[in-house]
């Protein structure tokens, strides 16, 4: 047990982060508590069964992220597994498509520990590169070729939103340059997630209550103007309080937040033209008030590498 | 012995297996620790389901829950019939009736009057995937001669995925597996037993 604790240096950044977390938990909580005693509606239930399950989200966050590197790259992969067990639960797949499924849930264990190792190129070319390859041929040796472009574009691709994305919040923690000089990866990685859902729930209250002219009206009715520019706008603040934990200046500040914030609505946007495609308003029911683990981490999976190959590009310029 | 190995393999091992890793959802199985004695009924379309129900049992009488399993596909040798005895607690039955004296309804009956409970798949085999064929009439002779053994409805609702007929590789699929209420017979003619029971394990399909 001991050895497990022994890595744990919650630096004083950390501990304010923590700190805030648990503010802003208890607020909602005791906000949504109230307001269902003042006005029960539907919408509070909802909202408080949310808030009872970020709770479980943020405490196995924190424990993982924190307790021991290797812990957070088992949960990181485990995050991946979930992900992409979700999508080919929905998929109406060939049958013939079996035995390659199993060779992209071996992607995962091959991708974290590249991570682990920090094997940077070998890690940013194994799925675009590698995968890209050697997945159509396998299917090619299943040997069944009707509609086999279909699995052709999709177990790649399944493969970049589940596995790709989330697996650079590993290599955050992993990669030399980015815990020297005063840098934590630690810090960086509870930054880019604390950034990201801020930009989900700031996107959708603004939607709630000011929400009128539809952004994507064929895509979700639920993304608004008023949503995307008071989350890119609220979400640009957060970042810059929030600048603490990173070793950036001001403006360089300002810039990542919104542009983390307009990746965060693609990859929202791009997940629900997926589930409106498959028929569903939700991936699964995993967590309660959230829908599927994809519903959740959509956003992170487009904001994790474009996040850490511009700190990359930074650390390395200066 | 037999109970602590049953214990080990689905309580702890396939329970978590499935759950952890496969992404199987349990409804209401815990209504089931209320109930004596009991005949589950089933759709069928995969080994598989034999393990989903089987981890959902309560370990303290899952020694006493016996899988009916055809002699023909599982009796081939003794190792077979040895694993199918001890580490699936499964009852062999023969489905061809060469042997007139051996009706493979007495032997269920049988176990049944020694308080047994069984774990019954009224399709008779796997059958095409995801889709329901009609019930055999063993459940039929078994409930009208045991009117007092509560009968209880399972839906495995995409279950079969995880290990298709004539596929050998296990892969985790999200699915669920969901108990229903003792069924409750109206009347006791052969045809109107077969098809309550079909209808309540269609009824749980659609819960979900």
């Amino acid at each position: 047990m001991n050895k497990i604790f022994n890595s744990v240096d919650l630096i004083a950044e950390i501990q304010w982060v923590i700190a805030i977390i648990l503010i802003i938990l208890v607020f909602a909580t005791v906000l949504f508590w109230l307001w269902n005693k003042l006005s029960p509606s539907k919408l509070v239930d909802e909202m408080q069964l949310r808030t009872r399950s970020w709770w479980v989200m943020c405490f196995i966050f924190l424990f993982a992220s924190l307790i021991n590197p290797v812990v957070t790259y088992i949960a990181l992969g485990f995050l991946s597994f979930l992900t992409l067990r979700e999508i080919y639960s929905l998929l109406n797949l060939r049958e013939m498509d079996r035995s390659v499924l199993f060779f992209c849930y071996l992607c995962i264990p091959i991708q974290y520990f590249l991570a682990y190792k920090g094997y940077y190129t070998l890690f940013l070319i194994f799925i675009p590169v590698f995968m890209f390859i050697i997945i159509p041929f396998l299917l090619v040796l299943a040997g069944e070729t009707k509609d086999i472009i279909k699995s052709m574009c999709i177990l790649p691709t399944s493969l970049m939103l589940g596995v790709f994305g989330i697996s650079h919040l590993a290599l955050l923690i992993s990669y030399p340059e980015m815990n020297t000089n005063g840098v934590s990866g630690k810090a960086l990685l509870l930054f880019l997630i604390f950034i990201t859902e801020a930009n989900d729930i700031m996107q959708f209250v603004w939607g709630k209550i000011f929400g009128k002219h539809k952004i994507l009206p064929n895509v979700s009715p639920n993304k608004t103007w008023e949503g995307f520019i008071g989350g890119v706008i609220s979400t640009t603040i957060i970042g810059y309080f929030m600048g603490f934990l990173t070793p950036l200046t001001p403006v360089q500040l300002i810039l990542i937040s919104s542009s983390i914030a307009i990746l965060g609505f693609m990859g929202d946007s791009i997940l629900s033209a997926v589930k409106r495609d498959f028929g569903v308003k939700d991936m699964s029911n995993a967590i309660p008030g959230h829908g599927g683990v994809l519903d959740r981490v959509d956003s992170l999976s487009t904001t994790a590498s474009p996040f850490f190959h511009i700190i990359y590009f930074i650390i390395i310029m200066s | 012995m037999k109970k602590i190995i049953l214990i080990i393999i689905y309580t702890f091992f396939w329970r978590n297996f499935l759950r952890i890793f496969i992404g199987l959802k349990y409804f209401n199985n815990k209504s089931l620790k209320n109930i004596k004695q009991f005949i589950l009924v089933a759709n069928h379309n995969s080994h598989m389901d034999t393990m989903a129900i089987m981890s959902a049992i309560p370990s303290r009488f899952i020694h006493r829950v016996h899988p009916i399993a055809a002699r023909d596909f599982f009796g081939h040798n003794l190792i077979q019939k040895f694993l199918m005895r001890y580490l699936v607690n499964a009852t062999l039955i023969r489905r061809d009736r060469e042997d007139p004296n051996r009706d493979p309804i007495n032997d269920m009956n049988k176990m049944l009057q020694k308080q047994r409970s069984l774990i019954l798949f009224p399709e008779g085999s796997r059958g095409i995937p995801g889709i329901m064929s009609n019930f055999k009439t063993g459940l039929g002779y078994l409930v009208q001669k045991n009117p007092s053994i509560d009968v209880i409805p399972v839906y495995l609702d995409d279950v079969y995925k995880t290990l298709p007929k004539g596929k050998k590789l296990i892969l985790p699929y999200n699915c669920s597996i969901t108990f229903g209420k003792p069924i409750d017979f109206k009347s006791y003619e052969m045809e109107d037993i077969l098809e309550t029971a079909e209808k309540e394990i269609l009824k749980l399909k659609n819960r979900n």
